[in-house]
């Protein structure tokens, strides 16, 4: 919890612009569900969907894209922390690469499941008064399997850039966090390219980028020497 | 009695090298002050030693347990780095509280010790060097370890905090090993017993400080009257300085003075020991 913490103290504006990101996920889930309510995420056997009704399935995108900004203080903090020496104190206890990664990843889905949370609550919110309730209960469990996996690969992701990179202060961090970015990307036209797939689309895409983040973990150990953590 | 063994350490930073087959063995509480020129290897040894680097080869052993690959070894090690590693953002309180949780001990007792008082709930980010210093200082004083590994922990301070620092390093040399990095080479004489010089990632010399011989001895005279004419010495910043080839010849000057009716207020070496010795290895280190 202290990393957490110090992360929210480092800096609120990534807080805000996640905030603002989960608004607008909001937005798409109830404007479409006023224009072509669809009543659930999986059309019956042989049924067919158009794009339009798809168009609430962009909130998972959205929110996904918003719980990654929303824990990016903690790899703010990550490269912080490696600049002014806490990663070589807590290496020098005796702690290991993935031990310090665990610790930051922890943070992070931390801060990432409180706003998936307040995601999922609101958007059962907004189904029960549109009566979409399934639909967008579907779409909550999309959002917070999507999300989780995304902010796991992009905080993996960001740490091990920040730590490959051959000059010192963090600055491949931002490659990172592009690459983590770029495999939320096909969640925003797949679904509209094939509406009737569309939440099997998002379930296989959480997948693969929970895959990825569980590979990228357990070879970090490995890619990533102890040296790199040093300031 | 603790023992500190390096058997043979090959260490760096992946594909680069630093120290090439270190060796030693400390193995009696004291304070032991590594020195060497920038870029020496000293912090690599530091580090190396305190597990944070793997090394390529070779043995660490704490009491005979390989630092390397003991988590519980490490525990008995308090490590001071060259950087502060104090999140900033944090007061003194809140960051000697922060250590205080990981490592165990009391932050009043560390704030007590440093003289922190005054600082407690200034924001870290808003001290100066020396003041940030002395709170990282703080924090290896939190508990009380068998072995200290401290990389230049009088840099950035003021003489008397110096002071105060190597006053609780000496107390705890009596039963503790402390190796001690300083470019102050008469902070280094004065402070330490032993002596590693490290030179291109090796070890140029390894004993005791007062085993150190220089080739020549500069000793200054306070004295009554011009002696000047009575033995061969010039005046240097208020001295009669006479260069001696040993120490027992600057004894005998004195004796001779002292029968001429010189009274002599003052006798003291003007050069340090380590002074050649570490000009040494730095020229052969460039």
């Amino acid at each position: 919890m202290i990393i957490v913490k110090r992360s929210v103290s480092l800096s609120k504006a990534y807080l805000i612009i996640g905030g603002v990101l989960t608004l607008v996920g909001l937005l798409f889930l109830s404007l479409s569900g006023l224009v072509s309510p669809p009543t659930t995420g999986v059309p019956a056997q042989g049924a067919s969907r158009n794009s339009a009704e798809a168009v609430p399935f962009l909130a998972v995108s959205f929110q996904a894209l918003a719980a990654f900004l929303f824990c990016t203080p903690v790899l703010m903090l990550f490269v912080y922390d490696k600049n002014n020496g806490v990663l070589e104190y807590l290496l020098s206890l005796g702690m290991n690469q993935r031990d310090i990664y665990r610790q930051y990843l922890k943070a992070a889905l931390i801060l990432a499941a409180a706003l998936v949370s307040f995601d999922v609550v609101i958007d059962v919110i907004v189904g029960l008064v549109e009566g979409t309730a399934r639909l967008t209960l579907e779409i909550s469990v999309l959002v917070a399997v999507f999300a989780l996996s995304a902010v796991s690969l992009g905080t993996l992701l960001m740490m091990s850039f920040s730590s490959l990179q051959r000059q010192r202060m963090g600055s491949n961090q931002p490659l990172g966090m592009t690459l983590g970015a770029v495999v939320v990307l096909p969640s925003y036209f797949l679904p509209l390219v094939f509406p009737s797939l569309a939440f099997w689309i998002d379930l296989f895409l959480a997948g693969v980028i929970a895959g990825l983040s569980l590979l990228t973990f357990s070879l970090s150990s490995r890619l990533i020497k102890r040296e790199k953590l040093l300031p | 009695m603790p023992t500190l063994e390096l058997a043979g350490v090959n260490s760096g930073y992946g594909g680069k090298q630093v120290l090439h087959g270190i060796t030693f063995k400390a193995q009696e509480p004291a304070i032991y002050v590594v020195l060497g020129p920038n870029g020496a290897g000293k912090t690599t040894l530091f580090r190396t030693i305190a597990g944070i680097l793997e090394p390529y080869s070779g043995q660490v052993l704490f009491d005979g347990e390989d630092l390397t690959r003991s988590k519980e070894g490490r525990k008995r090690i308090n490590y001071l780095s060259h950087y502060n590693a104090i999140p900033e953002e944090m007061t003194v309180q809140h960051a000697l509280d922060f250590y205080a949780k990981i490592e165990g001990g009391k932050a009043e007792d560390a704030i007590s010790l440093l003289e922190l008082d005054g600082l407690r709930d200034k924001k870290i980010s808003d001290l100066s060097q020396g003041q940030k210093k002395r709170v990282s200082i703080a924090k290896v004083f939190l508990t009380e370890r068998d072995l200290y590994l401290l990389d230049e922990p009088t840099s950035n301070v003021d003489p008397v905090v110096s002071k105060e620092i190597r006053d609780i390093l000496l107390r705890l040399s009596r039963e503790r090993i402390v190796l001690y990095s300083s470019h102050n080479l008469y902070e280094a004489r004065d402070v330490g017993t032993n002596l590693i010089l490290v030179k291109n990632g090796t070890i140029g010399y390894y004993g005791r400080i007062s085993d150190i011989r220089s080739k020549e001895y500069r000793v200054g005279f306070r004295t009554s009257m011009d002696i000047s004419k009575m033995v061969d010495a010039r005046m240097e910043g208020g001295y009669y300085v006479m260069t001696f080839a040993t120490p027992e010849e600057a004894g005998l000057a004195l004796k001779k003075l002292v029968e001429n009716g010189v009274i002599v207020t003052e006798m003291r070496e003007l050069d340090n020991p380590l002074q050649s010795l570490f000009e040494t290895s730095e020229s052969e280190a460039s």
